[in-house]
């Protein structure tokens, strides 16, 4: 497993937000984690990247643990924000050039036209994150997270603030990552986007793991069988939203 | 309408209010207000001893009025043209973004918003009139409420003027040529008013350069300014500076009638405009909301980077590079050494022509002190490290960078400009200060001594802003909560008093972290004259540096193990 969550909790005072909950990722694998509001998806994916430490449990990336290991497990992931966070002062370039620098990327200028290219944002390398749209930032956010051709690949709200043709590349970007053998985890409220380019989904709960599995594995489960074919009815059923 | 806007405005004060007491619940910021309170009793209140002051007000305050209503007056003026003739746009009538949706998009009339306005800002001028009074502490009660009083007349009589010069402006732009036609008593008014003080200051400006003192010369300043066609253009701010300054009751209340007047006549002025404004406000409420979001970025595109970062090396530098162009992408190292030729130009200069003497050494004594100004005061101003980046923590803690390299890469880009710039003054004071230095002294310093002051200052002010930098980023580290993270600020007393205390406890760092280096460096520097009878004190200066040095590396470690434990919940956004 490219990704190894063992027992997972994450507390903030009295407040369980993930309650010792384990899954793993393998290469390859694009995983879906849809939850209701407050169910401990963004602190699960907080968890995962090191910006905030487990309060127990294990965290492996790539066969290093985030905590004890951060550095090399670090370099390792991406992790793209539900609100993309980008310096006020530094242009596109310049974002792409510290985080070669960062990640120790050689061919930053052959990968940076690339990656430009690929989410259409030629001809704004010199523009600052206020001179671009929201959805442009968002892309911008996702070229350094996907610079240094990271094994894993984490997203929340991906497809937040992008347009329509926006929203058709980033799901292609995502599916090809995964093709290219990338774990991704894609946490998002879009059913339908996890449904779609999502090979595998966990559904979290209070923090604790309710279901996980390929669609068909969930449509197979006994108690969420009745719920009908779509992922919508099973999430609305597994997190007991609808009877 | 009236009481709807009062309402708003009187609710919007409340809350604000309510919100800084509730605040209080937080030990931070009552200790703050603990000791914002003793600052104000000890600065303002506390009863001096007569040897030191003859009364409670500022001494001699009185015998200065004619002058400093002369001066007032010609501020006044220079605002109001000002407003006229600042080139581009003007700054139009300000509504913050929630005013722009709520208002803007009521059944509320053009003269209803200008007067909800008016109300609004009625309240923060009486605040600010009443705090202006308090540090200029009037000898009486009489004079403090007539001091208050005036003073908010004043602030309400330039908002009024600025406000109607905004409308003009506007009107002038929506109308073009036609609009010259609309505000033409208003633009002969300034436009006379301004070609007369300039004659009068032309005209006068002999009698100005011969006074001998600075009694004469204000004497002569006040002559021109109350007398001729000067004094008639000047008259109405001198009406009004003449308020805050009154020595009696009977004098404050000869002076209201005109003073109201004045007020009036600028409030009919605004409300006559026939100039839509609700665009231009709209519009700068979001320039401004974004402003406030990210300062600087706004208005400044991108330009070349400090320097061209490499693709391998260590993290530091990359993180070096970002800052120094978040510092607004002009501090480079190029600049810099640009500004380097200038300063020696300078100096050779003013050293070699006839007047040098005096010239020199004033530049000398001024580049000193701000060079010890920027020593002291700089890592505080300048914040382009982790305490704005603190607010991007989620994103720093995604990067496989260590937290110490992240600490070390911080601190270094406030460092190293302020050490630049320290440097160059101290250059500028060295190459200049012989003067300065003989006057000090018993006669000419030897040259030896004065470049191993000009070294020893060199060599310590790196180092000693460095720990102050390191210093201030360990608490936004160590005590997120105690550190203004990011651009926004608390504002009050308890978070004044919060400051003073971070100031005590940094000073007192620095001071302990100086103390081994000066110690053994001291023991060194006893020895070396002792044996040569010479104080060359760069030496025992660079033990300093290095000591201090050790300190902040060895500090870095620490704020970085802190850093890489360091949970984003811990880091809230600031008020």
């Amino acid at each position: 497993m490219v990704i190894d969550v063992q027992h997972l909790t994450k507390t903030y005072g009295s407040f369980r937000a993930v309650d010792d909950f384990s899954f793993g990722i393998g290469a390859g694998e694009v995983v879906g984690l849809i939850g209701p509001n407050g169910a401990g998806k963004t602190s699960t994916l907080r968890c995962l990247v090191g910006i905030q430490a487990p309060t127990a449990g294990t965290i492996t990336i790539g066969g290093h643990n985030i905590v004890s290991s951060a550095i090399s497990a670090k370099a390792q992931l991406a992790f793209m924000a539900d609100e993309p966070q980008l310096f006020d002062y530094l242009t596109v370039m310049e974002h792409l050039r510290l985080t070669a620098r960062l990640y120790k990327v050689l061919d930053v200028e052959a990968r940076a036209k690339r990656l430009l290219d690929e989410l259409e944002l030629t001809g704004k390398e010199q523009a600052l994150p206020l001179e671009l749209s929201r959805g442009m930032k968002q892309k911008v956010a996702i070229a350094c997270g996907l610079l240094h051709d990271p094994a894993v690949l984490l997203f929340d709200e991906p497809l937040t603030g992008l347009d329509p043709l926006g929203i058709r590349r980033m799901k292609e970007t995502i599916v090809a990552r995964g093709k290219a053998g990338a774990a991704v985890m894609v946490s998002s409220h879009l059913l339908h986007l996890v449904e779609e380019i999502c090979t595998r989904v966990i559904i979290i709960d209070h923090g604790k793991k309710i279901a996980d599995g390929t669609l068909d594995q969930l449509k197979a489960q006994p108690e969420l069988a009745a719920s009908g074919s779509s992922l919508e009815q099973i999430f609305l059923t597994a997190t007991a939203r609808e009877p | 309408m009236i009481g709807t806007f009062t309402y708003l405005t009187l609710c919007s004060f409340k809350n604000r209010m309510r919100r800084r007491l509730k605040r209080l619940r937080e030990p931070r910021y009552l200790i703050g207000l603990i000791v914002g309170v003793l600052y104000f009793y000890f600065a303002f209140f506390r009863p001096r001893s007569s040897s030191r002051r003859g009364n409670r007000g500022v001494p001699g305050l009185e015998q200065f009025a004619g002058s400093i209503q002369v001066l007032g007056s010609v501020v006044l003026f220079v605002i109001a043209a000002l407003a006229w003739l600042w080139p581009g746009s003007g700054t139009p009538i300000t509504f913050s973004r929630a005013e722009v949706q709520f208002l803007f998009t009521a059944p509320v009339t053009r003269r209803q918003l200008l007067h909800y306005r008016l109300i609004r800002s009625q309240l923060g001028m009486l605040l600010s009139s009443a705090l202006i009074t308090l540090v200029m502490r009037p000898s009486t009660l009489a004079n403090s409420w007539m001091t208050v009083v005036g003073l908010w007349l004043i602030f309400a009589a330039v908002r009024l003027h600025l406000m109607g010069v905004a409308l003009s402006r506007s009107s002038l732009a929506q109308h073009g040529r036609s609009g010259i036609w609309r505000q033409w008593l208003p633009l002969a008014v300034v436009f006379g008013a301004v070609g007369v003080l300039v004659e009068t200051a032309v005209t006068g400006w002999p009698g100005l350069a011969a006074a001998t003192d600075p009694g004469a010369f204000f004497a002569e300043l006040q002559r021109l300014c109350t007398t001729g066609a000067a004094g008639i253009v000047l008259w109405p701010f001198r009406t009004l500076t003449a308020l805050p300054l009154a020595s009696s009751p009977a004098e404050f209340l000869a002076g209201l009638p005109w003073a109201l007047a004045l007020i009036a006549l600028n409030y009919a002025w605004v409300l006559r405009s026939d100039a839509s404004f609700e665009e231009a406000s709209a519009e700068h409420a979001e320039k401004r909301a974004l402003q406030k979001a990210s300062p600087k970025a706004v208005v400044r595109g991108a330009t070349a980077t400090p320097f061209r970062l490499g693709l391998e090396g260590p993290a530091e530098t990359a993180i070096l590079w970002k800052n120094l162009i978040l510092l607004g992408r002009y501090v480079s190292a190029k600049t810099l050494l640009r500004l380097l030729p200038i300063v020696i130009m300078l100096a050779v200069a003013a050293q070699s022509s006839g007047r040098a003497g005096g010239i020199a050494t004033a530049v000398a004594g001024m580049s000193i002190w701000l060079a010890a100004m920027f020593v002291l005061m700089g890592p505080q101003m300048m914040r382009n490290d982790l305490r704005q980046d603190l607010a991007h923590l989620s994103m720093l803690k995604t990067w496989p960078v260590s937290g110490a390299a992240i600490v070390r890469g911080e601190v270094l880009g406030p460092a190293i400009v302020m050490s630049a710039a320290t440097w160059l003054l101290l250059l500028l004071g060295a190459l200049l200060g012989t003067g300065l230095f003989a006057r000090m002294g018993d006669g000419p310093l030897p040259i030896l001594n004065l470049v191993s002051y000009a070294a020893a200052a060199a060599i310590l002010a790196p180092p000693v802003i460095l720990a102050q930098t390191v210093v201030l980023n360990g608490i936004a580290v160590m005590f997120p909560a105690w550190s203004s993270l990011g651009s926004s600020r608390a504002r009050g007393i308890d978070a004044m008093g919060q400051r003073l205390l971070m100031l005590a406890g940094i000073l007192l760092t620095l001071a302990l972290s100086l103390l081994p280096g000066v110690v053994v460096a001291g023991a060194l520097m006893a020895i070396v004259y002792w044996l040569t009878g010479t104080l060359l004190i760069f030496i025992p200066a660079l033990l300093v540096a290095f000591v201090v040095l050790v300190e902040c590396w060895v500090a870095a470690e620490l704020l970085g193990r802190v850093l890489d434990r360091t949970d984003v919940t811990a880091i809230e956004p600031v008020e």
